[in-house]
């Protein structure tokens, strides 16, 4: 009980800091506009066609895009760049605890603070649809408009079928939320463990080659690799769906009965487990890590 | 006399520069050892290997008997105060000062009170650290450094930024400390805080260590 209260104390030191930070406010501020640019599609198709929005549904179709959610998780690296959060008060903290207790006070916080992160996207892609939308739990005529007449395509909106029948708009928003925020975990765990092994340096290309990687590994890659032939191209959407990250996080490229994506749960057991093991390794790092403390917070 | 600490050849490498080369020394106990020495000697980097921010490539630190990095992550019951303290900017020196007393919880607001004014702070201040002078920092940083009674105290440059009555209240703290048992390490670029203040002195030179007076 001793140690959680100190591991939240760690947490907590790093929050005051947010207190005239202007890197926290230029990422929140950021993260509006993305949101904004991104929902707008949506509210302006609403708006065209003269009908409402489900209010989570332009955080729905906004962030079901494997783009989109690398841009916002893009964004809170930015956030997270001076990870291990080193400070000239960092050597009070570490004289009256360990390093283990102390990292995992950064990682309590790192995952605190992708939440709240996630939770303004939430708010903010409401906030842009709010003045023509309802809060009941089913899907808006937009939605039906954009899903099954194509409409959606045309738009660039990923309004899949799929989706507007596997589930109801807020069992969506909270599958899509988890998703991002795991996926987003697991790009800030990897920054981390790679900041404190080899620097913060290495860290920045560690995300860079990650979100390279989702970026580059499509099914076409796939099938000009492996030179499989059009009645084999499943294969490769497949095997894209299991392999890239970032197709992990994206809600419509799993599995709902009728293909061998992977199914939610998995995605959450492949991103867990992965998680979990870059903590070990970074708490394993903090070990032989040497704390270089300059400057001041005053 | 025992021994508080003990270095015992080490050397620390960052890349290709060495910055302490085989340095061994012992540090008594109840005593206050001064190290001198220019910018870059490797004072600041010898005392953050002996807290375990830093570990040596080579050779070990043995605090109260105990090896920095193996038996503990950093050395217990030890004060510190190493380049410019750092505080919450938005808190008091009383409030900065309970949240790190509340990692511990070995002193209550009593004691956290008495500390602020035996370093010649008022507690009752509204005022935030953000606002406080670089003397009174460094204030706030020897009373966090001395508040949960450690028995060592390693002190880098701890009169920096004070006024002349502000270093004479420090020293005269400082020899109270030494009164109290407590062993204390302490670098500084003045010799007279060296000369009236150290039972032994050693100097730094290009990580290099040489005992100046025993």
């Amino acid at each position: 009980m001793f140690k959680i209260r100190q591991i939240c104390s760690v947490a907590m030191y790093n929050f005051r800091k947010w207190r005239r930070n202007p890197r926290v406010f230029i990422t929140f501020a950021l993260a509006f506009i993305l949101c904004f640019l991104l929902s707008d599609k949506a509210v302006n198709f609403a708006k065209e066609y003269k009908t409402s929005m489900q209010i989570m549904e332009a955080f729905i179709w906004s962030f079901e895009d494997a783009n989109s959610i690398l841009l916002a998780s893009l964004l809170l690296v930015f956030l997270f760049s001076d990870m291990p959060f080193i400070t000239s008060g960092t050597p009070f903290y570490l004289m009256r605890i360990n390093r283990k207790t102390w990292l995992a006070g950064q990682v309590l916080y790192i995952v605190l603070a992708t939440f709240i992160y996630m939770l303004f996207i939430l708010i903010a892609t409401s906030v842009v649809c709010m003045s023509d939308s309802f809060v009941g739990n089913m899907w808006s005529q937009t939605a039906a408009i954009l899903g099954y007449s194509k409409a959606g395509n045309a738009v660039a909106l990923p309004s899949i079928v799929k989706t507007l029948e596997m589930n109801t708009p807020y069992e969506c928003m909270a599958t899509i939320f988890l998703l991002m925020l795991l996926y987003s975990l697991l790009m800030a765990l990897i920054m981390l463990t790679f900041n404190i092994r080899k620097g913060q340096l290495a860290g920045t290309i560690s995300v860079f080659v990650f979100t390279l990687f989702g970026l580059i590994l499509k099914p076409d890659l796939i099938k000009a690799i492996f030179k499989l032939p059009e009645r084999l191209a499943y294969k490769a959407n497949v095997a894209v769906g299991w392999l890239s990250p970032l197709n992990q996080a994206t809600y419509h490229m799993h599995n709902f009965g009728y293909d061998r994506l992977p199914r939610l749960w998995q995605t959450y057991i492949i991103f867990g487990v992965l998680i979990a093991l870059f903590f070990i390794l970074a708490l394993r790092s903090i070990r032989n890590y040497n704390f270089n403390f300059t400057g001041t917070e005053g | 006399m025992d021994i508080a600490i003990s270095v015992q050849n080490v050397s620390k490498n960052f890349g290709e520069e060495t910055v302490l080369s085989d340095v061994s020394h012992d540090f008594e106990e109840g005593k206050i050892h001064g190290i001198v020495g220019n910018n870059g000697s490797g004072k600041t980097v010898l005392m953050k290997c002996i807290c375990g921010f830093l570990l040596p490539t080579n050779g070990k630190i043995l605090v109260n008997y105990k090896q920095v990095g193996k038996d503990c992550d950093f050395p217990e019951n030890m004060g510190i105060i190493i380049e410019t303290p750092g505080f919450l900017p938005g808190l008091t020196g009383m409030k900065n000062l309970q949240i790190l007393a509340s990692l511990k919880r070995k002193i209550g607001r009593d004691t956290i009170y008495k500390t602020i004014e035996r370093v010649g702070l008022d507690p009752t201040m509204k005022k935030t650290v953000g606002k406080y002078s670089l003397g009174m920092r460094q204030r706030l940083g020897i009373a966090q450094a001395i508040m949960e009674n450690p028995s060592i105290l390693i002190l880098d440059e701890p009169l920096n930024g004070l006024d002349k009555s502000g270093v004479e209240q420090m020293r005269n703290l400082i020899k109270g400390l030494r009164t109290e048992g407590k062993t204390i390490i302490l670098a500084s670029h003045n010799q007279l805080d060296i000369d009236e203040l150290c039972d032994t002195v050693c100097e730094m030179d290009a990580g290099v260590m040489s005992v100046v007076r025993e």
